[in-house]
This record gives structure tokens, C-alpha cells and sequence, in this order.
């Protein structure tokens, strides 16, 4: 089978694997703690609805209302400050999903700034990596240089240690900040920078969402986003150097079967033709030299 | 300055600027409604209060066991189905939320898991992606030979037309299956398929969380998941057609850079090029002309193809390779030499005028001319 299809073929089946491995690991890790906790927290909300003498619908009510009420707590989420933090949620396709457009028009408009927006924001971060990539190699060079060392050429472990360095004091960086701005653990901190920064969102931690930071914090805030765009590029830096040739090889294989067919062609062509004319012509093609 | 500083420094703007627009818009959009929202549910409040004769301190008791039961409200989240559902979000980066791991050995293994996993499924989805458009490239090239057309080349825009309707049907589909199974308008059904194909997932709608779905309706939940993955696949595949190519131009315009220099220093090195050394040093130049001038789209898409051939390359800003240009372009409005699907000319036709258009423009080759070079044309 031709080369492109065996790797695509191998990498469903190892994607596949992969979910069942990672669902199966997942449920091991939680699925315990889960129906524990919600045992506990059922029975505290009927203990709770005795207390009060609610009925079922009376809890309803309140719930309703409590969970309506959740995403104020967080003070205002569409001043300017907000909306730019919900833009970069969007065409970073982090979408945490803290603040989500009540009104159709938000949602229409989400998805036509979505639709130019993600392929925008794409491009634009591995332009900036391969830009980074490009000076730390030169910077490299240089260091190498300078030290004296013999051999000044930049390999490719080089670069992948550094980016691998880079991305992780990256992470620490946003998890002793956040950590102390937040509130939150230094595991909690990075976990929330780990998972902003890969894009996944969650939204189980977000920042700037204790009580009106987004309107009072000004220097938070504008530290929160630099960081998410900063960290962003050294991420997009290191998988532009290590991920992006591998998105580009079933094309490239594609088109070297293409040129090859051409040049099958062409040598069955240049050969019809040798025969009737000059040998030096048949000589050359063949590479050899009279 | 450097084309590809040029290039960096625009899109830094743009995007700046994007997203300044956009903050502008979204607060226009929803600024007046999140107030006056808030102000219901706050009264809402108050008037339950009331009504059950509530303090502040058994509401917020009240809430806080809401809030904690918020997630389990829409059934086991972490039996297999539910992990495997959580699976997908964490690899394909949608991350709607509606679960994530509370233990910090779940948070452990989701960042270890993401690390590897993340990148498997990017390159899963380009790869995948790929042979579909070149099935689709094929099955509308034999289309076109059936219909009897004279010009049977898939164009760019012929592939670029038929991903947008695939994107769009995609959508469609799971707006009418989702609205359906989940009870949402046609309008959020199509949002969430949105939103999700995106990998934005804000889990503002999230799929799978009604009437314990997980754990009692398997075909459903096989649906789901297959729609997800189809549908990155589809919108994978648009990416590869359309964007793909711009994240590699630095790289490759670096690359061309790189081969400049080298050649540079190489002409140096061969000094003033007078006898067997330079003549040599010109037939091997004709020899790779000759590899090259097989295929044009050696010099317009992919410099790595000549990793694999011989390795040195002159660069096309020769002024006689602007009259191979030129020729190029009368190829292509030339109705009996059409252009290939990617906008290349292959001048397998002409092979020998190139030869000696470039070989003639050999003698002019000079470090000074190069530094004048004339780049491709692209964005």
C-alpha cells in the first residue's frame, strides 16, 4: 500500500487506542471520588431541604436561580476588558467558556469572528515561532561561538532542548504568578497555565475572575493576557519546530509520487526519442558522461 | 527589512487589531444584557428569599451545594463513556468543562495525556485530512472526464468550493441531529456543532448531558462521537487545503534564504570561474535546470522536495528565469497547455528552451545580481 495511506491508516488506529486507553485510565482516576462526593452532596441537599423545609420544586426554584446567577459572581463579563478576554478565548480556540454570548447576535457574530479569527491567529503564531525559532538558533550559534567550541553548528536536539526548556519555564513562570494573584496552589496554577496554554480550556480555573478584577486590575489584566499570548508563541515555537513538518508529509509524499511519475514519463519519453537521435543525447540522460 | 519580518510583524498587528475589534463588538452585543440579566436574577434572588425566608447565610449554604451538585446533575461523568467523551476533549483541545478531573492524579495524567496526545491527533487529522482531499481531488478529475470536459484538472477553487460545502453540510448535520436528540433550536444546535468543530468548546451547550445519556442511550452516544471526530476530520481537511501552506511560508522562505547564502559562498569559492572549474561548476548547473525545469512546482511550492535531489539550487530571481516566468505565464493562458491544480506549469513540453534560456543567463551569474534577487510573488 502506498506510504501515505499506511501512515494515516496507523495513525487512526493509534489515535483510537489511544482514547480507550486514556477513558480507561480516566475512569480508574475519578469515577471513585466522583460518586463519593456526589453521595455526600446528595445527602447534604436533602439534609438542606429538610432544614428549610423546601419541597422539590422549591429547590428547583432556587437552583434555577443560583446557577443563572453563577457567572456574575465574576463581576461583569462583556465591559471592554472582558469582551477582549472572550476574543482571545475565541480565535486562540482556548474557549474556557466563563463568559459565552447570551444574545443570538453574540453567537452569530462568534462565529463569523471565529471563522476568520482561528486561521488568522494560526498563521500568525507559527510566523512568530519560526521568527523565535530562527534567533534562538542564531543566538545559539553565536553562544557556541563565543565559547570557543569547535563544532558551532546548531543541531536539531539543541533546538528541541531549548524550546522543551523554554516551554517549561514558561509554564512556571504563569504558576508562581497566577498562584499568588489567584489565590491558588502552585500545582493548581500551572495546571490552569498547562491547560490554557495547550488551548484545551477547560474552564474549571480561570483568571481574572475573582470580584471585578477585570475592571479594577488594570496591570493584572494586561499581564493575564500578554501571558497568554506570549505563552502561546514559545508553545507554537516548539511545536513548529517539532509537529509541523510531520502535518506536511502526506502532502510532500504526495507531490515527490507526482514528480516521480513525471520523471517515469519523461525518461520513457527521452528514450523514444534517444532512439532516433544523437547518442550523446541517450548518454546524458542517462547521466553518464561522454 | 526580511520578507518573512515583514510578514511576522503584519500579522502581529492584524491580529492585535482583530482582537481589538472584536472586544469592541462583543461588548456592544452582550454588555446591555448581562446587565439586565443580572439585575433579574438578582431580584429573583431576593424574592426567593423572601419567600422561603432565607438568610444571606443559608442562601449561600444553599448555593454553594448547588454549585458543588452543578456537575453531577447531568449524570456520571466519569464511567467509561463519560471518560472516553472527556478523552476527546482533552486531546482535540475542544475542553468544554463539563467534567474535569477534581482528583490532582487526574489532573496529572490529563497533562501528561495532553502532551502526547494533543500533537498524535494534530498530525492524525492533517494526515487523514489529506488523503480525503486527494480522493475528493481524484473523484472530481474522473467526474470531469465522464461530463466529457476539455479541462479536466481539479482547480484550486473547484477544491476549495467543495470543502466549504463539506464544512457547511457537517454543520448542518449535527445542527438537525443535535436540535433533535438534545431539544436546542436548529440556531444553538448549529452554534454547538460550531463551537465543537472549532475546538473552541466553551461547554456553554454541551452534548450528552441530558437524561443521563452516558449511561442509557449507547447509539446516541456512539453518534456523538463519531460526529465529533468526522467532523474534525472535515474541517481538518479544510485546514490542510487552505491554511497549511501559510504556516510553512517563514520556513521555507528561510530555507530559499539559507540556499541563497550558501550558493553565495559557494560562487565565491569558485572564484572567477574561468575554465574546466567554472564550466564544470555550469554543466552541473544545467544538469539540475534540467531535474528541475521538469516540473515547475519545484520552485513555487515545496523547497524540501530538493532535499532528495541534488541539493544546490539557483535561485530563480535570474533575470533569464524571469523570461522563463514569462514563458510560464503564456503557458497559462494558453488554452492547450493548462495549468495544474495547484497553479503550477509543468514544462515538460518545453524542456530545452528553458535549458538554454537559464544556461545563457549563467554567464551574468555574479554575487551582485543575486542580491537583487526578485522573490516569488506570494502573501
Amino acid at each position: 500500500m502506498k506510504k501515505q495511506n499506511v501512515r494515516t491508516l496507523s495513525l487512526i488506529l493509534c489515535m483510537f487506542s489511544y482514547l480507550l486507553v486514556g477513558a480507561a485510565v480516566f475512569d480508574a482516576l475519578e469515577s471513585e471520588t466522583e460518586s463519593s462526593r456526589r453521595r455526600i452532596l446528595e445527602l447534604k441537599r436533602t439534609e438542606m431541604k429538610k432544614k428549610y423545609r423546601l419541597s422539590e420544586d422549591d429547590y428547583r426554584q432556587i437552583e434555577q436561580v443560583v446557577l443563572q446567577a453563577e457567572p456574575h459572581h465574576a463581576g461583569r463579563q462583556w465591559k471592554f476588558a472582558g469582551s477582549f478576554y472572550f476574543a482571545i478565548t475565541v480565535i486562540t480556540t482556548i474557549g474556557y467558556g466563563h463568559a459565552a454570548p447570551g444574545t443570538d447576535a453574540g453567537k452569530v457574530f462568534c462565529m463569523f469572528y471565529a471563522v476568520l479569527g482561528i486561521p488568522l491567529t494560526l498563521v500568525m503564531f507559527q510566523s512568530l515561532g519560526e521568527r523565535m525559532n530562527t534567533f534562538v538558533r542564531y543566538l545559539l550559534w553565536r553562544a557556541k561561538q563565543c565559547l570557543g567550541l569547535r563544532r558551532t553548528e546548531v543541531s536539531m536536539e539543541n533546538m528541541v532542548s531549548v524550546g522543551f526548556l523554554s516551554c517549561i519555564g514558561t509554564l512556571c513562570v504563569g504558576a508562581a504568578a497566577f498562584s499568588h494573584y489567584e489565590g491558588w496552589t502552585f500545582f493548581h496554577a500551572y495546571y490552569y497555565c498547562f491547560i490554557t496554554l495547550t488551548t484545551i480550556g477547560f474552564g474549571d480555573f480561570v483568571a481574572l475572575q475573582k470580584k471585578e478584577d477585570l475592571q479594577e486590575k488594570t496591570p493584572y489584566v494586561a499581564f493575564s493576557f500578554m501571558y497568554i499570548l506570549v505563552g502561546l508563541t514559545v508553545i507554537g515555537a516548539f511545536l513548529n519546530l517539532v509537529v509541523l513538518r510531520f502535518l506536511t508529509m502526506n502532502t510532500e509524499d504526495e507531490r515527490r509520487d507526482a514528480q516521480e511519475r513525471a520523471s517515469i514519463k519523461r525518461e520513457r519519453g527521452l528514450l523514444t526519442m534517444g532512439k532516433h537521435s544523437h547518442p550523446l543525447t541517450f548518454t546524458r540522460c542517462c547521466g553518464v558522461t561522454a | 527589512m526580511k520578507r518573512q519580518n515583514v510578514r511576522t510583524l503584519s500579522l502581529i498587528i492584524c491580529t492585535f487589531t482583530y482582537l481589538l475589534v472584536g472586544a469592541a463588538v462583543f461588548d456592544a452585543l452582550e454588555s446591555k444584557k448581562e446587565k439586565t440579566q443580572k439585575k433579574k436574577v438578582y431580584d429573583r434572588k431576593q424574592e426567593l428569599m423572601n419567600t422561603y425566608n432565607l438568610s444571606q447565610f443559608n442562601f449561600d449554604e444553599l448555593e454553594r451545594v448547588v454549585l458543588q451538585l452543578k456537575p453531577h446533575k447531568a449524570g456520571v461523568q466519569w464511567k467509561f463513556a463519560g471518560s472516553f467523551y472527556f478523552a476527546i476533549t482533552v486531546i482535540t483541545t475542544i475542553g468544554y468543562g463539563h467534567a474535569a478531573p477534581s482528583t490532582d492524579g487526574g489532573k496529572v495524567f490529563c497533562m501528561l495525556y495532553a502532551l502526547l496526545g494533543i500533537p498524535l491527533t494534530l498530525v492524525m487529522f492533517q494526515s487523514l485530512g489529506e488523503r480525503i482531499n486527494t480522493l475528493v481531488r481524484y473523484l472530481l478529475h474522473r467526474l470531469k472526464k465522464c461530463l466529457g470536459m476539455r479541462r479536466t484538472e481539479v482547480s484550486m477553487v473547484n477544491m476549495v468550493a467543495i470543502g466549504f460545502i463539506s464544512c457547511m453540510s457537517t454543520l448542518c448535520i449535527g445542527a438537525l441531529s443535535f436540535s433533535f436528540f438534545e431539544g436546542w433550536s436548529f440556531f444553538h444546535a448549529y452554534y454547538y456543532c460550531f463551537i465543537t468543530l472549532t475546538t473552541i468548546g466553551f461547554g456553554d451547550y454541551v452534548a450528552l448531558q441530558k437524561d443521563h445519556a452516558l449511561q442509557t442511550n449507547p447509539k446516541y452516544v456512539a453518534f456523538c462521537f463519531i460526529y465529533i471526530l468526522t467532523g474534525l476530520t472535515v474541517i481538518g481537511a479544510f485546514l490542510n487545503l487552505v491554511v497549511l501552506r501559510f504556516m510553512t511560508m517563514n520556513s521555507e522562505d528561510e530555507k530559499r534564504d539559507a540556499e541563497q547564502r550558501a550558493l553565495l559562498s559557494r560562487n565565491g569559492q569558485a572564484g572567477g570561474g574561468v575554465g574546466g572549474a567554472g564550466r564544470g561548476l555550469r554543466n552541473v548547473y544545467a544538469e539540475v535546470l534540467h531535474f528541475q525545469s521538469m516540473c515547475s512546482c519545484l520552485w513555487y511550492k515545496s523547497r524540501e522536495k530538493l532535499q532528495y535531489s541534488i541539493p544546490m539550487i539557483i535561485p530563480r530571481d535570474l533575470s533569464t528565469s524571469d523570461t522563463y516566468m514569462e514563458q510560464g505565464e503564456a503557458f497559462s493562458s494558453d488554452p492547450l497547455h493548462p495549468l495544474h491544480s495547484n497553479g503550477c506549469i509543468c514544462s515538460m513540453h518545453h524542456p530545452h528552451s528553458a535549458i538554454s534560456s537559464v544556461s545563457t543567463g549563467l554567464h551574468s551569474l555574479t554575487p551582485y545580481r543575486l542580491r537583487h534577487s526578485k522573490r516569488r510573488s506570494s502573501i
